[in-house]
């Protein structure tokens, strides 16, 4: 019982010996160049007693540089390590984002543009957007004081025509009935618009919906008129 | 000269992070030349740009 009680204790106070040999070692180690050109002999930091342990000789892998050249080197590593990370992080969710957007022949069939002065007053032309029809009529006078005309609240869709166009002798809609998607047919109709022939939906000059089933009014696409009499559509 | 450096970059946290950052744009902006350069050179002579000029005459770079 008393043996292994002794050998504990004896093994504690070791323990405590080393730690403090360790302190004092490193203190000697990292302080003034004194003590460093005097460890080509090193001396052993215990003081006193019989030497049981030997501390080896760390002096050949001690740095040559100052302890700020150290840092500062540890710190430009740590630095670069950032920056080239974060530029791939950067890269790489920028990759994934660009990856998504419309590529160059999707953006180029994206927009039509249209000569205007080709198209006479109470004309339909309809073109090809993004494989759909797109109607462009150019309207009469008269048929803009029609269109002007019609009480907004009587409507189905209430929509004033001024809303459906950017000039008003410009009428540019998707050319798709809001029902379920025919093509509606120009210059027809109760109304002098246009009439979808398959369930029988009727649109005024202004391509609001005014009899039939189709619940709203016809599209309008993003247009712009350019400054060169062309009408750009997307 | 090392703690003077060691002083103005990486003393203070922000201004280390700051120098990080700055690092990393210019090394993406460097990284991304050279690469390009490379891969041009590797390509030449295949890429539209090379050969844009045997079929579209006049109009060079107006129009993309």
């Amino acid at each position: 019982m008393a043996a292994p009680l002794r050998t504990a204790s004896r093994a504690l106070a070791r323990s405590t010996a080393t730690a403090a040999s360790v302190r004092t070692a490193v203190r000697a180690i990292s302080s003034t160049p004194a003590v460093r050109d005097a460890s080509s002999s090193y001396q052993s930091p215990f003081k006193g007693g019989e030497s049981t342990t030997k501390v080896p000789d760390f002096s050949k892998y001690m740095s040559k540089g100052s302890g700020s050249t150290n840092a500062l080197f540890s710190y430009f590593m740590v630095g670069t390590l950032g920056a080239i990370s974060a530029a791939g992080a950067k890269s790489t969710v920028q990759e994934f984002l660009v990856n998504m957007s419309a590529s160059a022949d999707v953006l180029a069939m994206a927009k039509v543009e249209v000569e205007l002065d080709a198209i006479p007053e109470g004309k339909n032309v309809i073109i090809k957007w993004r494989g759909k029809p797109v109607f462009i009529r150019h309207r009469t006078a008269a048929e803009i004081d029609e269109a002007n005309s019609v009480s907004v609240a009587s409507l189905r869709d209430p929509q004033a025509d001024e809303d459906r166009v950017k000039q008003p002798e410009w009428l540019v809609m998707l050319g798709v009935c809001t029902h379920l998607g025919c093509v509606p047919i120009g210059e027809a109709g109760d109304f002098g618009g246009w009439f979808c022939p398959c369930h029988g939906s009727h649109y005024d000059i202004s391509g609001r919906i005014r009899k039939g089933p189709a619940p709203l009014n016809l599209e309008i696409p993003a247009y712009d008129f350019s400054d060169d009499g062309k009408l750009v559509i997307g | 000269m090392a703690t003077a450096i060691y002083n103005t970059l990486f003393r203070r946290n922000w201004t280390m992070l700051g120098v990080v950052f700055a690092g990393a744009f210019a090394f993406e902006l460097g990284y991304d030349k050279v690469m390009n350069k490379v891969w041009d050179s590797n390509n030449r002579g295949r890429q539209w740009k090379d050969i844009r000029h045997k079929y579209i005459e006049g109009g060079d770079e107006s129009e993309e």
